[in-house]
């Protein structure tokens, strides 16, 4: 067991390997009734070819990440969900672009929980009959975000940006993708993904973490992985261009829906780099665009933005870029404001005292989001996958330049990498 | 269980409720602001808040105000307006970290209740009016608001079953209020109806941080310059409203799935002593996964991905809410009928019984460790008159008999079915 001590944010974690693999970090906080754990592997609606070792690549139906999320919590005995429940636990799961996670947050009988959890994840039990009775539900999963416009005009965007990287893939299919899904191919993903040496177990709240230990090496030793090579992810060159510089839907809504992004092609940076690129660009967009800034109140009061106006950045080895916006009466004039506004910024730099303020706004943003456990157990998962430290973030906030900002503005935004998404009542 | 109590103190109008408490690493602060529910006051009363936020005498330009918020290492500030029982509820909501963690040459908590004290009771204003640049802009953001609410076709089917539902009561207004009042509203009438709602709302403040309730007094006393008098209390709802006959409503927008929402009548409120039977009646019915709605309507049928009900305890009214095929409409209707059916003659396992009262008990456990919901559970009090501690209300939970659950499945009557389907009929 390892000890690691963040006396910054004034918390402990103890983090043990165990012999098959599988990676465990608890997280006591002192005092807390609830007792949070995220059972995550390494996959998501991006793995949609893949390979072990040497073996052929395979390559399966959009949506088989998210579909094998909802197949696992039923069991021979039944829907997984009545035991949590039996055991006064709330469980879910969530499918993102590189991560499947299983959760619960139980007051009592975090033991019985813990096994639970580990147990259902590392079981699968798939057979012709229960996989077709899925296609129904999730079809129904798949019209509900049809319907939703903050859905549509969001991945409306990704899949303008992206020609052939699979981030532009709904996570969960299409009615047509899900329907070629069968036990075979669902036990062949499992067996690649869910491997321990593939997967992480982090543990937060009013518990022991030795005693934690303990039981996930008991339970691991009731079980036999074999040896798994390493997995190979394969993806089609992106070409540097956009898909689509436009892409409108159509649904009802009050006020047009208007977000737009831009592509970057990120040199091959290491997974701290590349941290630090995105904390400095975050930065830099918040100070640019966040609501304290004077293009927000300008666009504001001529009545062209509302509240839902906002920006974020994303970025992976493989991907990155950016997403501005939110409804508008008028997505055209919105968007040569904002461009305007980049552009004089571009000249002028960033302010020295709005980039100050912006920095520390966030530090407070992010101590304050160390109350959640689930927003803890969330993040560490999702920094820890990406080869970073959620507990570590401070320092690169506080040593951050306006310089590395003011580069960041004028690297991003590159107008022959832009797209825009929108959802409007009518074409636009 | 219970780690830390609410302290009660009292400052003029204001009730103050503060918790001392090590646990986090913010203070957070809420203040609730009622007032009953009325069709000629709803829609200024909403406004309020929108105006607030945009700036106080001693910042009165939004975006200093804003530039504030930052200086204070980001501190969270944002409101809500929403309905409970019958009454119309402004909740203005702050987060600010703890000193301990940063440097700053300020104390957080006091500039972060300073801050508050100013918005509430030191708006930005000319002539003795509140600007009227702002409130101008924020009618426009409100009525914004009131027609964004179509765009969410799930919560929009919520919001017009409980209208249909509540014809002829203060509970079908949105708490936003209604678009056709709003070109009337002027700077001048605002600031009327803003100076009657600080003398005559029900006042609450919370705290829940590394502090004391002397200290939280005296920083109120300092930054809210709030009259004196008595604290209003909460008008008790009606929640008895007979059934004649079930009212289904079927209405038509450009959607893909169908959106099928019932309305129930409990007869039972949160202040009522067999308001925990009706908890345990909502969530073996479709409160939880492994409810009743959830595996025969989703995991049986492959109907729909969600099927659930909920339980307005203020109101005494439990709704159901699914999204299905709508092909599917006669069937899913007849699912979840048959459900309404079972919960009436008592057809319910041992084991559905003590999967809901685990269920719940976790969920009670669960609030201490987060702030605001502690605030959120303390203010039922507040609303209802009735003092019933988490702890209580856990161990009046596990006492709940089946006999207990099947008194209130006989007495819940259905009162509306609604129904969102495809095809323009506007």
């Amino acid at each position: 067991m390892e000890t690691l001590t963040y006396p910054g944010v004034q918390e402990t974690l103890y983090r043990e390997i165990m012999s098959n693999g599988l990676e465990v970090v608890v997280l006591p906080k002192e005092g807390f009734s609830k007792t949070y754990a995220t059972f995550a592997t390494r996959y998501g609606s991006i793995d949609n070819r893949f390979a072990v070792g040497d073996q052929a690549p395979l390559s399966v139906p959009d949506g088989i990440a998210h579909f094998l999320e909802h197949k696992m919590f039923e069991e021979p005995t039944g829907d997984i969900f009545a035991t949590f429940a039996s055991q006064g636990a709330s469980a879910n799961a969530y499918t993102s672009f590189d991560r499947t996670v299983y959760l619960f947050s139980a007051t009592e009988q975090i033991d019985a929980n813990l096994e639970t959890l580990i147990d259902f994840v590392q079981h699968p039990y798939f057979t012709d009959e229960n996989v077709e009775k899925e296609k129904g539900i999730i079809e129904q999963e798949i019209n509900m975000y049809r319907d939703n416009a903050d859905w549509r005009v969001y991945y409306g965007l990704i899949d303008a940006l992206y020609h052939v990287h699979p981030i532009h893939i709904d996570i969960a299919g299409t009615a047509d993708s899900i329907r070629q899904i069968d036990k075979e191919t669902l036990y062949r993903c499992y067996e690649t993904f869910y491997h321990p040496s593939n997967m992480f177990l982090f543990v937060v709240g009013g518990v022991q973490p030795e005693k934690v230990f303990e039981l996930v090496r008991n339970n691991q030793a009731r079980k036999t992985f074999e040896e798994q090579g390493k997995i190979n992810r394969f993806f089609d060159e992106e070409p540097a261009s956009v898909k689509q510089q436009r892409k409108t839907a159509v649904l009802p809504v009050s006020l047009p829906k208007c977000l737009f992004g831009f592509k970057e092609e990120l040199p091959k940076l290491s997974p701290e780099e590349l941290l630090r690129t995105e904390i400095t660009t975050k930065l830099m967009l918040d100070t640019l665009l966040g609501s304290s800034s004077p293009i927000y109140h300008e666009l504001y009061d001529d009545n062209l933005i509302s509240d839902s106006f906002g920006h974020e950045f994303n970025s992976s080895p493989d991907y990155a870029f950016s997403i501005i916006g939110g409804e508008t009466r008028n997505p055209d004039e919105l968007l040569g404001r904002v461009r305007a506004a980049i552009e004089a910024a571009k000249e002028s730099g960033l302010n020295e005292q709005s980039f100050e303020r912006t920095r520390r706004k966030r530090i407070g943003g992010y101590l304050r989001l160390l109350n959640s456990p689930e927003a803890i157990a969330g993040e560490f998962t999702r920094y820890r996958f990406r080869g970073a430290d959620l507990f570590q973030l401070v320092p690169i906030f506080e040593d951050i330049t306006l310089a590395e900002a003011n580069k960041r503005l004028r690297e991003h935004f590159n107008w022959d990498r832009m797209a825009v998404s929108i959802v409007a009542k009518d074409p636009i | 269980m219970i780690k830390s109590r609410f302290e009660r103190g009292q400052l003029n109008r204001i009730r103050l409720h503060v918790m001392p408490t090590k646990r986090f690493k913010t203070f957070s602060i809420s203040l609730f602001a009622g007032l009953p529910l009325a069709e000629d006051t709803v829609t200024p009363v909403a406004l309020i808040p929108f105006v607030l936020r945009r700036g106080t005498a001693s910042t009165p330009e939004t975006i200093a105000f804003r530039e504030r918020l930052d200086e204070l290492y980001g501190a969270g500030f944002g409101f809500d307006v929403y309905k409970r029982g019958d009454s119309q509820i402004i909740q203005f909501r702050m987060d600010v970290i703890n000193d301990r963690f940063v440097s700053f040459d300020k104390p957080l908590l006091a500039e972060s209740l300073k801050l508050l004290g100013e918005v509430l009771t030191d708006p930005a204003t000319e002539s003795g009016k509140l600007r009227s640049k702002y409130v101008n802009a924020e009618k426009e953001t409100l009525r914004k608001r009131m027609e964004a609410i179509i765009n969410d076709k799930i919560r929009y089917a919520a919001e017009r079953c409980i209208e249909v539902m509540c014809q002829g009561d203060p509970y079908r207004l949105h708490a936003l209020g209604q678009r056709a009042d709003i070109p009337a509203i002027t700077a001048e009438s605002l600031t009327a109806m803003y100076r009657k709602w600080l003398s005559e709302a029900a006042f609450d403040l919370y705290v829940v941080g590394d502090t004391t309730l002397e200290e939280v007094q005296a920083l109120v006393s300092d930054a809210f310059r709030i009259g004196e008098g008595q604290s209003a209390s909460y008008v008790m709802p009606s929640v008895s409203k007979p059934v004649n006959e079930v009212r289904t409503v079927v209405e038509r927008m450009d959607v893909n799935q169908g959106k099928l929402n019932m309305g129930l009548r409990v007869h039972t409120a949160y202040a009522d002593d067999d308001y925990p039977a009706a908890l345990l009646y909502n969530g073996i019915l479709g409160g939880y996964p492994h409810s009743k709605l959830f595996l025969n309507v989703r995991e049986k049928a492959s109907l729909a991905y969600y099927a659930a009900s909920r339980l307005d305890g203020h109101k005494g009214i439990c709704t159901i809410q699914s999204g299905i095929e709508i092909a599917n409409y006669e069937r899913a209707t007849a699912i979840i009928q048959e459900q309404l059916e079972s919960m009436r003659s008592g057809q319910y396992s041992d084991l559905e019984l003590n999967q809901t009262k685990a269920m719940i008990a976790n969920h009670l456990r669960e609030l201490q460790d987060s702030a605001n919901e502690m605030i959120a559970y303390d203010f039922n009090t507040v609303l209802s008159g009735k003092e019933r501690s988490a702890d209580e209300l856990l161990r009046q939970v596990q006492a709940v008999s089946a006999e207990q659950i099947a008194a209130i499945a006989r007495k819940t009557e259905l009162d509306t079915i609604y129904f969102l389907r495809d095809g323009k009929e506007e």
